[in-house]
């Protein structure tokens, strides 16, 4: 893959750099490109959790792969587990049962040069600029002001906001906050990002704005990303595949393979193979 | 309205207060001997200020209120942290120490005078023990105020107990945690004064309590005075750090 020198002439090469080289723009589906490995591969996954002295089955048997460099949503009713499959995908939370690999290893604690992770809630730190706060995760890994300063103004330039990198965060809107916190996931680069409801807390048009952005940002760094979303509409329009759980205990329901064409724009969602994907897979969790 | 605006009404009044107090007792509308003149008390005020016999009290009080807030919040803040933190810590102690924050602290005075006696650290002792309860409940509210959402985000960056500690709780802590100075303050020199005036060889609260037994009103007042202005540009000084994080508090 081509490296983009540093001082970009157009609007796409001004994206690439040194922390995210830009990846050729595909106009279809990435079929063209060699599969690399696979970058998530869970097998016999268990989830027991105990509830004031009660044992409640979270998850059952979940077993699945994300080939690298894909899109993928998990969808399901409330409390059918989907969060915290996405905790033990981050290593912020170990199952009962079963066999977890991120990028081929097992991930026993939270690594965010391996797996990016993305809130509902932004949380950015207050007292800190945008710029800070994406620095963060660097700053806590020791790396020196001057390397940090820079990946932070590049990831932020990844999600567009590169003039505000002064700005506190309570002089951004939630669009904004999610959009740094999204910088924040990738500043160190990891192949995997890792997105609990993102846009669940963004009004429907800055939601919509923002699928479209998250797929930009995709599309330029072929991130393998996982994305837990209770918005089907959402699910199908931005990923490749759609795991479908059910209630709890939340077990795989199907494995949808949305095959619409990419880049994908809003008026896909008015097509009639939109639909018939939604509603077959709203009949699925409904039941 | 304006800040000019307001500024200028605030000035306005307090000059207005300042001019009655001035004209009241002068016209006969108040006893003079109960409520002297401004002039008067002000000119009284410069007075002592040039004797040393003032700044020796003066002194006594203030080195006794910098060492009992030395003491009292550092040591409220980490008893209120290393409570709040422990679950059976907080069962345990949090309603013992509510309870005790409702006992008004003066009644204990002629006990610690009993056992301390009256110079110099029976009024610091007296100053921590009327300050730190204030300082360890603020400090159960600061630490309730970290985001367990902004815990979550440092985990999620590997972050040590440590990293958690100063990048996460300390700054997340700091406003409420002026807060807590500012009100510690209060309650430190409000103690501090009280144990001076109830029994003391020396220090404002002592003179205070002569002056006010010699119907020495002009002296009094101007003592009194002088403390408010201390009193008023602590407060101030803290409210000011303090603004500069509201910004960001919501």
């Amino acid at each position: 893959m081509a490296r983009t020198p540093h001082a970009p002439s157009s609007a796409r090469e001004h994206l690439a750099s040194p922390v995210f080289p830009a990846q050729p723009a595909t106009g279809g589906s990435p079929e063209g490109r060699p599969e690399a490995d696979t970058a998530i591969a869970i097998r016999d996954l268990d989830h027991v959790y105990d509830s004031n002295g009660q044992a409640t089955v979270a998850l059952k048997e979940i077993g699945f792969d994300v080939p690298a460099g894909r899109f993928v949503s998990i969808v399901g009713p409330s409390g059918c587990g989907k969060s915290s499959l996405l905790m033990m995908l981050a290593g912020l939370l170990q199952p009962s049962r079963g066999e977890i690999l991120v990028a081929g290893a097992p991930i026993p604690r939270p690594d965010p040069a391996r797996v990016g992770v993305v809130f509902q809630d932004a949380s950015l730190f207050p007292w800190l600029s945008a710029q800070r706060n994406v620095e963060f995760p660097l700053f806590l890994r020791g790396v020196d002001k001057k390397s940090r300063r820079e990946r932070a103004r590049e990831a932020l330039a990844l999600v567009g906001l590169e003039a505000f990198a002064e700005s506190l965060p309570h002089e951004l809107s939630g669009g904004m906050k999610q959009r740094v916190s999204i910088a924040r996931g990738l500043v160190q680069d990891p192949p995997i990002l890792l997105m609990d409801e993102p846009f669940a807390a963004l009004d429907e048009q800055t939601r919509m704005v923002m699928g479209d952005e998250l797929l930009r940002i995709w599309d330029r760094t072929r991130k393998t990303i996982v994305f837990v979303t209770h918005g089907l509409s959402e699910a199908i329009y931005l990923s490749d595949k759609v795991i479908v759980l059910s209630g709890r205990p939340g077990r795989i329901l199907d494995i949808v393979s949305v095959d619409l064409p990419r880049p994908r724009n809003l008026q896909m969602m008015g097509q009639a193979r939109f639909a018939e994907m939604r509603e077959s897979i709203w009949n699925m969790i409904r039941s | 309205m304006s800040r000019v605006r307001a500024l200028s009404a605030y000035l306005a009044v307090a000059a207005a207060l300042l001019l009655l107090w001035e004209a009241a007792p002068s016209a006969g509308w108040v006893d003079p001997r109960l409520l002297p003149p401004a002039s008067a008390v002000l000119a009284t005020l410069w007075e002592m200020m040039m004797t040393a016999v003032f700044w020796r009290h003066v002194g006594q009080t203030l080195a006794e209120t910098a060492t009992a807030f030395a003491i009292a919040v550092p040591l409220g803040v980490v008893v209120g942290i290393l409570v709040a933190e422990s679950k059976f810590a907080s069962a345990t102690f949090k309603p013992l120490i509510f309870f005790v924050f409702s006992i008004p602290k003066s009644i204990f005075l002629p006990v610690f005078i009993l056992v301390l006696g009256i110079a110099f650290w029976q009024k610091v002792a007296f100053g921590v023990f009327s300050t730190i309860f204030i300082v360890i409940m603020t400090t159960f509210a600061a630490v309730e105020s970290v985001r367990e959402d902004q815990l979550r985000v440092a985990r999620s960056f590997d972050a040590s107990a440590r990293q958690k500690m100063l990048y996460v709780y300390i700054p997340a802590m700091t406003p409420i945690l002026l807060e807590a100075v500012r009100l510690a303050m209060i309650f430190n020199f409000t103690g501090i004064l009280l144990a001076e005036m109830y029994a003391s060889r020396a220090g404002i609260g002592n003179v205070i309590g002569v002056w006010g037994q010699g119907f020495q009103l002009p002296e009094l007042l101007a003592m009194v005075i002088f403390v408010s202005v201390l009193a008023i540009l602590f407060n101030e000084t803290v409210r000011y750090v303090e603004a500069k994080c509201e910004h960001w508090r919501n």
